[in-house]
C-alpha cells in the first residue's frame, strides 16, 4: 500500500476508540507514620472487620502524614504488600516531589484535588463512631432552602433548593446532589447539577444534569422550553429535542447511551 | 427622605429615557419633587427629552468630581415647578462615574427630593451598574419582543446581585415591568408579545402598558416628557403608571382578545 492509500483508508474508517470523562469512587487511606508492621497489623484488624468492602475500590495513599517512604522500592513494597491483601493501589496524594517521582516510577499516579464524600461505607464516618474530617450524612440526605446563587456556591450536602426565578444569565451550581428549582429558570440562565435536576415551572434556559458522569441522572421539568438538556455529558439541544414535547411535562434521562425526553403522564 | 428609582431595561431604544422624562413629568404634577438623574455618560439624552439641552452649564459629572456644586448642576424645568434634571457630561465617558462619588449626590440629593429618577444607560456595565446600585426600586422597560424580554430577565438577575441592597442582604431591588410600544392590533395579529406572556416570562408585577404611540415621537422632538401631553393615549398610560408608582391600584386599561399565544404560532403549523 503506498503512503497515500494508508492515509485515505486511516481516514475512511471509524475511530477505533472513543475517550470520555468518567469519575470513580476511589477510597484514600491517610497514612500516619511508617508503613511498618504495626500499620499492617492494624490494618489487617480494619480489613477483618469488613472484608469485602474495599476489594474492588481504587485505593489512593495520602502522603501528608506519612513517613519513611522516599523511594520507589517503598512503594513497589506498599503496592505488593496492599496486593496481597486484595487491595489495588493506583496513586498516592500529597506527596513531596522526591515521593511522587519515586510513586510514579513504582506504577502509582500522583493525584491532586478530589473532594470528600459525605461518607463512604467501611470508612471511619460511617456509623456511631466519633469521626474527624467529613461530617456524617449517613441519615439520608438534608435539604438545604437556599436563596438563589450567583457566582459562588457554598458546599452542601443534599439536594439544593432554589425559590426564586433563575434569572437569564444566572447560573446555579448544586455541587453535591439534586437541584430542585420551585420556578422558573430564564432562557441563557445555567442549571448544572452533579445528581438530577427538577424543575417546578418553565425551564427555558440549560439543563446539565449527572456532571460528574452520573449516567442515572434525570432532568424533570413542568414546562419543556430548555435551551440545551444534557445527562453525563451527552446533551440535546433544543433543535434536536424538537417541538412534540414543548412545553410539556417531561423528563430526560439516558437509556442505551442516548438521550431520550419522555412525557410525564 | 426620597425614594430612589432606577430605570433600567438591558436593551438599547426600548424607552427608557422616555420613560423617565414622563415618570418624572407625572410625579412633579402629582405634586411630588422629583429629580431625574441621567446616567448615560457620553451619550446624554435625557437633557433634550426634557427640553432643556440649552441650559446646561454644569453636569453629573462635574459634581462628582468637585468641579461644581450640585445646585449649580441641578436645571429647574421650567414647567414644572416640582421637576429638576441633572443632565451627565457627553465628552466624557462612563468611566468618569465612581461608585463613591455617586453615593455622595445621592444623598444630598435625598434631603432635597421625594423622588429620585435614574435614567440608565442601555447595557449591562458600569453605566448601568451603577444607575441600579443606589436604587431601592427598579422601572423594568421592556417592549414586547423576545430580545427585550430576555435582556430585560438578566437585568432582573443584576438587581438581586449587583446593587448595594443584595449585597447588604436587604434582599433584591424589586422591579416592576413597563410594557412600552405596545401594538394591541399586531398582538391580535400574532405577531407581537402578548402582555401575559411577557408576565409569565418575567414574573414582576406590571407598572404599566404604554401603547405606541406617535406622540412619543412628537414629544421627544418638543423636548416635552410625553406625560405632559393631555392627549395622548401614552401619555395617559404614563400618567396611569405614575398613579401605581405612588402606590395607587389602577386597572391596566389595554385588553388583549382571545387569541392564540405566541409560540403556538410558531410551533403549532402541523407537518
Amino acid at each position: 500500500m503506498t503512503r497515500s492509500e494508508a492515509q485515505t483508508s486511516v481516514s475512511s474508517s471509524v475511530a477505533p476508540f472513543q475517550i470520555r470523562g468518567r469519575s470513580f469512587t476511589a477510597v484514600v487511606l491517610e497514612l500516619i507514620g511508617p508503613a511498618d508492621a504495626a500499620f499492617y497489623a492494624a490494618l489487617d484488624t480494619k480489613l477483618a472487620l469488613a472484608p469485602h468492602f474495599f476489594s474492588n475500590a481504587p485505593f489512593v495513599i495520602d502522603l501528608d502524614r506519612a513517613q519513611g517512604l522516599a523511594r520507589s522500592g517503598d512503594f513497589t513494597g506498599l503496592v505488593r504488600e496492599l496486593r496481597s491483601r486484595r487491595l489495588s493501589l493506583v496513586g498516592v496524594q500529597n506527596g513531596s516531589m522526591e515521593q511522587n517521582t519515586a510513586a510514579l516510577t513504582a506504577g502509582l499516579i500522583p493525584l491532586s484535588g478530589g473532594r470528600d464524600l459525605a461518607s463512604v461505607p467501611g470508612s471511619d464516618d460511617s456509623g456511631a463512631a466519633a469521626s474527624e474530617g467529613n461530617a456524617p450524612d449517613t441519615a439520608g440526605r438534608e435539604g438545604a432552602s437556599g436563596a438563589p446563587s450567583q457566582a459562588e456556591p457554598e458546599q452542601r450536602q443534599g439536594t439544593l433548593l432554589i425559590t426564586e426565578p433563575v434569572r437569564s444569565g444566572q447560573r446555579v451550581f448544586a455541587d453535591s446532589g439534586d437541584l430542585v428549582v420551585v420556578s422558573s429558570v430564564g432562557s441563557g440562565a445555567e442549571l448544572i447539577a452533579v445528581g438530577n435536576i427538577h424543575v417546578y415551572g418553565s425551564l427555558r434556559g440549560r439543563a446539565l444534569a449527572g456532571v460528574n458522569g452520573d449516567p442515572a441522572a434525570r432532568i424533570f421539568c413542568a414546562s419543556l422550553e430548555a435551551e440545551l438538556i444534557a445527562i453525563a455529558g451527552l446533551y440535546k439541544t433544543s433543535d434536536d429535542i424538537g417541538g412534540t414535547h414543548l412545553k410539556q411535562r417531561v423528563q430526560a434521562y439516558l437509556r442505551d447511551d442516548a438521550l431520550v425526553v419522555e412525557a410525564l403522564k | 427622605m426620597a425614594k430612589t428609582i432606577v430605570i433600567t431595561s438591558g436593551k438599547g431604544g426600548v424607552g427608557k429615557t422616555t420613560s423617565t422624562a414622563a415618570l418624572g413629568a407625572g410625579l412633579a404634577m402629582a405634586g411630588k419633587k422629583t429629580v431625574v438623574i441621567d446616567f448615560d455618560v457620553g451619550l446624554r439624552n435625557l437633557d433634550m427629552i426634557m427640553g432643556c439641552e440649552r441650559r446646561v452649564v454644569f453636569d453629573f459629572i462635574n459634581v462628582i468630581h468637585g468641579e461644581a456644586k450640585l445646585k449649580q448642576a441641578l436645571i429647574k424645568d421650567k414647567r414644572l415647578e416640582n421637576l429638576a434634571v441633572l443632565p451627565t457630561s457627553q465628552t466624557r465617558d462612563k468611566d468618569a462615574l465612581t461608585r463613591d462619588g455617586v453615593e455622595k449626590v445621592m444623598e444630598e440629593l435625598r434631603d432635597e427630593f421625594d423622588y429620585i429618577l435614574c435614567d440608565s444607560p442601555a447595557g449591562i456595565e458600569r453605566g448601568a451598574h451603577m444607575a441600579m446600585y443606589f436604587a431601592d426600586e427598579a422601572v423594568v422597560v421592556t417592549n414586547p419582543e423576545v430580545s427585550s424580554v430576555r435582556d430585560s430577565d438578566r437585568v432582573l438577575g443584576l438587581l438581586s446581585s449587583k446593587t448595594k441592597r443584595a449585597e447588604k442582604g436587604e434582599g433584591p431591588v424589586p422591579g416592576k415591568l413597563l410594557l412600552t410600544r405596545y401594538d394591541p392590533a399586531r398582538v391580535t395579529k400574532g405577531d407581537m408579545l402578548n402582555v401575559d406572556d411577557v408576565l409569565e416570562i418575567l414574573a414582576i408585577p406590571l407598572l404599566g402598558i404604554i401603547p405606541e404611540s406617535p406622540s412619543v415621537l412628537k414629544a421627544s422632538n418638543l423636548g416635552m416628557p410625553v406625560a405632559m401631553d393631555e392627549e395622548s393615549t401614552a401619555g395617559k398610560a404614563y400618567r396611569d403608571a405614575v398613579q401605581r408608582l405612588m402606590g395607587q391600584q389602577i386597572e391596566h386599561r389595554i385588553l388583549a382578545p382571545e387569541r392564540p399565544s405566541f409560540f403556538q404560532r410558531i410551533f403549532g403549523r402541523t407537518a
